[in-house]
């Protein structure tokens, strides 16, 4: 099921928190909303699942306009950030969440049993949700947005909050999660990695506003802009004249093209490899020193190349 | 108390009436104040308009308003010289109730709200998101909160079974129609009835304890 915004704006204490002129989420597929806190990603989810009223324009879900009322919620679920449970165990707040979208009973033991499995909660379905672990705790709440088997599932910051190695646990599992029950799943997220391991297609938002959408590919070879490149992880630089935003690791010691003298504020060890860290055209830059690689000083200038770039703008 | 168990063990009718219409007077006020109290407690907690925090300056102001003062402004509104004396409710048992409501609704509203507050604030957005209308979501939400709102029964409850001051400005302390527990303390005291008094003391303090044990039985068996 598709979701469109139009003409969509939200404001705050007499600031606009969004302001989105179009912007749509095809049918089936996986969408991350990405960018900095406090960029209006949250807002937008909580409009498109009905909780705050637009200050103009309209979320539309399968051409049907989302309202206050519940049955215009039906068609959403809601994963939200911090995992919130009633009073029990986790297989009555799977129930509730069953009973309220009116299942009758021998299909909610059979959704319950199906999103157990799939989100590996079974283990603690009869413990009390309010005592699960924040990496339970957050499967449960997936679980349970999961097992209403809505036509748009809606997940905020999905990995925020829980430990390194359940979040990368997680990471792994949610793509085969969203494919068993989910059909068109928007995500929120602040996170690089999440975004493209998670989705098929990116939203960037800076401030309110849509700066890019699109399949994520496309999204990434050309940034829209410095801001945008910057969030894709581009060291964004100046080179001959045009904008260049330069990827994670591409940097390489030596001369080059394109080339760049980098003052060298310090290097970095990492256990297994080391890292210079400086200034080239004024921008901070990141690069990773290969073993036998001559090893720089502090306040050393050194010559630097991109090894791949792409148009910014 | 050797008085009281003569009196009720020879079956004293006026006893049983006062007894009765103790526990009917402030069980109709509570029940009212719950049906009033708690959804504008719910308002106050969840709401977000202007004026919510005097509001609730106000509500907990109210949580601490002497009997006499509420008694004195009902009476005030009641008597037959007053904006509502055509309803001719001055000295009835109504005008107890709605003297008793007074008191009794801000104690409901402030401990609704409290505990309505102390649930996690993202869970009527849950139960939003999930379809439930606002009276479903009351009724979960009050079902969460039910340890607070056990409170605000039992702290209303306790408040207006125990008052005297409205009890005696409003009731007016007729006996046969609006003599309570509390009024009638003050009447035998005031005859030097004290043995009478002391044993209808007693009375009053173990039917609160009787009601507020009852109560609590709920309370924590539900928590259990």
């Amino acid at each position: 099921m598709e979701v469109a915004a139009e003409g969509l704006r939200f404001e705050r204490g007499g600031r606009t928190v969004l302001d989105i002129a179009a912007l749509e989420f095809g049918g089936g597929s996986t969408t991350a909303v990405f960018g900095p806190n406090g960029s209006g990603k949250t807002t937008l989810l909580r409009l498109i699942g009905g909780l705050e009223r637009p200050s103009a324009g309209m979320v539309r879900i399968g051409g049907a306009p989302v309202g206050r009322d519940p049955a215009s919620r039906r068609h959403v679920s809601f994963a939200f950030q911090e995992a919130v449970f009633v009073g029990g165990t986790v297989r009555r707040n799977l129930d509730l969440a069953l009973r309220l979208r009116e299942l009758p009973a021998a299909d909610r033991e059979a959704r319950i049993a199906e999103a157990a499995r799939e989100c590996e909660i079974e283990p603690v379905l009869d413990r009390s949700a309010r005592q699960l672990s924040s990496g339970e705790a957050q499967r449960a709440n997936l679980a349970r947005a999961l097992a209403l088997r809505a036509p748009v599932t809606l997940l905020d910051e999905p990995l925020t909050g829980i430990d390194r190695v359940t979040r990368v646990q997680l990471l792994d599992d949610l793509p085969r999660m969203l494919a068993t029950f989910a059909a068109t799943t928007i995500l929120v997220t602040h996170d690089r990695e999440e975004a493209f391991r998670l989705a098929d297609h990116l939203v960037v938002l800076v401030e309110g506003r849509v700066r890019a959408a699109g399949p994520k590919a496309s999204v990434y070879a050309r940034p829209a802009d410095r801001t945008t490149a910057e969030l894709l992880g581009y060291t964004v630089v100046r080179a001959a004249g045009r904008t260049i935003g330069v990827p994670a690791g591409a940097w390489v010691l030596g001369e080059g093209e394109p080339g760049f003298a980098m003052l060298v504020e310090r290097v970095v060890d990492m256990g297994n490899h080391l890292h210079a860290v400086g200034l080239a055209d004024g921008v901070r830059v990141d690069l990773r020193l290969r073993a036998g690689e001559p090893l720089p000083s502090p306040g050393e200038r050194i010559r630097i190349t991109a090894r791949a770039c792409v148009p910014v703008g | 108390m050797d008085e009281a168990l003569v009196l009720l063990a020879g079956g004293d009718a006026e006893l049983f009436r006062i007894i009765g219409r103790t526990l009917a007077i402030s069980g109709m006020a509570t029940l009212l104040a719950m049906l009033l109290g708690v959804p504008l407690g719910y308002a106050l907690a969840r709401g977000r308009f202007p004026g919510r925090t005097v509001l609730l300056g106000a509500v907990n102001t109210g949580m601490g308003m002497p009997p006499v003062v509420v008694g004195l402004v009902v009476w005030v509104l009641l008597t037959r010289s007053g904006p509502l004396g055509g309803l001719e409710l001055i000295y009835t048992r109504e005008a107890m109730v709605i003297a008793q409501l007074v008191i009794a609704t801000p104690l409901v509203v402030g401990f609704t709200a409290a505990s309505i507050q102390a649930l996690p604030p993202q869970l009527p957005d849950l139960l939003t998101s999930l379809g439930a209308g606002r009276l479903r979501q009351l009724w979960i939400l009050s079902r969460e909160a039910r340890l607070g709102l056990l409170a605000a029964v039992m702290a209303g409850f306790g408040a207006i079974i125990s008052e005297v001051g409205a009890s005696m400005t409003v009731g007016g302390n007729l006996r046969g129609s609006t003599r309570v527990l509390t009024t009638a303390i003050v009447t035998e005291t005031s005859r030097g009835n004290l043995p009478v008094a002391l044993a209808l003391g007693c009375l009053l303090l173990g039917l609160a304890f009787a009601v507020n044990l009852l109560l609590t039985l709920i309370q924590q068996r539900r928590n259990g």
